[in-house]
């Protein structure tokens, strides 16, 4: 009930201003999601993020700021930086971020409202802006610092791989604006879908397994080298996450 | 450094939620341990002060969470009135959430200490008047309930891998021992300011109204020996902390020599808030313990401890609270 509420008003939203859109610029399409198909599969969105073909434009969070009118100062979706050796010895590597949608979501354990659930029939995790009452307990919960209180509603909020997108067919706002098509998005329980392909025939590995979060962006060639990896290696190391915590957590 | 989400009001609310569950246990403790008052007077008094105090804690802590939520904040500044009672939403489900079995058990505790409290509100209430089977059954419920509440608040921090400083089982266990003692200090606090009437000791003389207060010994004895179990609650939280690998060990670093709360965290929660209290106390109440001396305590020396001991919980949880948000889990 809840669920077709909110679907019901970003529908709305897009068949407004996306069908200008669609029509103007070349939009990616999803291939036709198994709602039509009717097959007993459930449907697990997932990101596949090649960080090889990222090059830190930082496209993907400015659409994402445009899709959702995202406040100042707030991001749902971000890219890091992450530079470090000494010369000659020297790389930089860009790493995307974004809420996970993880499978066994913490942000969903700990809240007392209901507000926040991940949706069965395609996994994806959405906080619902009428129940929140925004006490920001699962922003202390997702090891990823994925969520924030939206100024606006008072209400947690994050990304939730353009719902409103998707549920019509039509890929999320930054794997659309993606240049180097860096972002692959799909239904990684179709094994015929280019994630799950992905996902099988490349090292792919997620951020902070260790949190048993079983996230479903996965990365390709990602960075994880942190202050602490760092320290140990007696490296030098800066991490520029572009939002307003200048440390990731 | 990690952005703060939880700050004052939740701390606050942490401290006063732990004094007045604390003070509600401790009141009905009192209370059936002397069968109903069986204890005399003296007894019955301090189950007293506790049953009157424990509820304004426990309201006011709840009334200050409010101002850490987002819907209200925002409601100011969007207009939309109805945003302030969003909190509502809490109440109108239970889910698995520790916050959420928590709110149900606080609104349960804060009612049940209510109607506690309604049983001593006469000041000629004494053991075996008309409220006193209700006054009992309340008093029974109140035992779990206080703990409950106190616990809850451990559990609630507790819950989250993401961060690791909270991360702990012994958490609950400090949060416990100081929502217990500070229960103690408040009921104390209480006694010492209004109780002036003249105190008959045991061998049945009376003192002069003022200065000497004998009634308070078991307070204080109490008082002493949670305090004990709460700094071999800090030390079990340290070590097993500091004894692990990852993101734990980095996180206790905060409080550590050389850590950015280690500061407040030794001078301000150990030494005047656990140590200080409990060497005074230690001094006064010996005596008695070994010698069975007639317990004797300067009324100012009995405030200053109370009062030492509350200010010290405060702290325990600013410690906790922006220890646990400005540190996180390693590697990415
Ligand atoms: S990344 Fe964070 S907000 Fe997103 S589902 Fe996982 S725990 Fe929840
Ligand atoms: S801020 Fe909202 S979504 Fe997050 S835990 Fe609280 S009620 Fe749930």
């Amino acid at each position: 009930m809840k669920n077709s509420d909110v679907n019901l008003s970003r529908r709305n939203l897009v068949a407004k201003a996306g069908l200008g859109a669609a029509a103007a610029v070349a939009t990616a399409t999803l291939p036709k999601p198994a709602k039509a198909e009717a097959t007993d599969r459930t449907v697990q969105y997932a990101m596949v993020i090649d960080t090889r073909r990222c090059v830190g434009c930082h496209a993907c969070s400015v659409a994402c700021k445009a899709e959702f009118d995202v406040p100042l100062g707030e991001t749902r979706s971000w890219v890091e930086y992450i530079e470090k050796g000494e010369y000659p010895n020297v790389s930089r590597q860009f790493l995307p971020r974004l809420c996970n949608q993880c499978s066994d979501p913490p942000c969903v354990r700990v809240c007392p409202t209901g507000a926040t659930y991940k949706r069965k029939e395609d996994g994806i995790v959405v906080v619902d802006a009428d129940i929140c009452i925004g006490c920001k307990y699962c922003m202390q919960a997702c090891p990823y610092d994925a969520r924030f209180i939206n100024p606006r509603t008072g209400t947690a909020d994050k990304c939730d791989f353009c719902l409103h997108r998707v549920s019509q067919g039509i890929a999320p706002a930054c794997v659309n604006t993606c240049q180097g098509r860096a972002r692959i998005f799909g239904d990684m329980n179709d094994p015929d879908s280019e994630v799950a392909k992905l996902i099988a025939t490349e090292p792919v590995t997620v951020l902070r397994q260790e949190m048993g979060t079983k996230p479903n962006v996965y990365y390709i060639a990602a960075d994880h080298t942190d202050d602490g990896d760092a320290r140990f290696q007696h490296q030098y190391l800066r991490v520029d996450t572009h939002r307003r915590a200048k440390e990731r957590r | 450094m990690n952005e703060v989400f939880w700050g004052l009001p939740v701390i606050s609310y942490l401290f006063l939620a732990g004094v007045g569950a604390g003070a509600y246990t401790v009141s009905a403790s009192v209370l059936l341990r002397g069968g109903g008052g069986g204890f005399g007077h003296k007894h019955f008094q301090i189950a007293r002060y506790g049953a009157l105090l424990a509820p304004l804690p426990m309201m006011i802590g709840t009334g200050l969470i409010i101002f850490e939520l987002g819907t209200f904040t925002a409601a100011f500044e969007n207009g939309d009135f109805w945003l302030l009672f969003r909190w509502i939403r809490l109440f109108l489900t239970i889910t698995m959430s520790p916050m959420s079995i928590g709110s149900w058990v606080l609104a349960v505790c804060i009612l049940a200490s209510l109607v506690y409290a309604y049983t001593f509100l006469s000041p000629d209430a004494k053991p075996g008047d008309d409220k006193s089977s209700l006054r009992l059954a309340m008093a029974w419920v109140g035992v779990p309930l206080g703990i409950a509440v106190a616990i809850y608040t451990g559990v609630m921090l507790g819950a989250m891998p993401s961060r690791p400083f909270w991360n702990s089982p012994v958490l609950v266990l400090l949060f416990l021992m100081s929502a217990l003692s500070g229960g103690v200090a408040g009921i104390l606090l209480l006694k010492a300011i209004f109780d002036h009437e003249p105190q008959t000791d045991d061998a049945g003389g009376t003192e002069p109204a003022g200065k000497i207060d004998r009634s308070s010994y078991l307070l204080s004895a109490s008082d002493m020996i949670l305090i004990g179990f709460e700094l071999l609650a800090v030390f079990l939280f340290i070590m097993f902390t500091y004894l692990t690998v990852g993101a734990q060990k980095v996180a206790i670093s905060v409080i550590l020599p050389g850590g950015s709360l280690s500061m407040l965290f030794w001078v301000g929660v150990v030494l005047i808030g656990l140590l200080i209290p409990a060497i005074i106390e230690l001094k006064y109440v010996l005596p008695t313990l070994l010698h069975k001396k007639v317990y004797t305590i300067p009324r100012r020396v009995e405030m200053i401890v109370a009062l030492v001991v509350l200010f010290g919980g405060f702290l325990l949880r600013y410690v906790v609270v922006i220890g646990g948000q400005i540190t996180g889990p390693v590697g990415i």
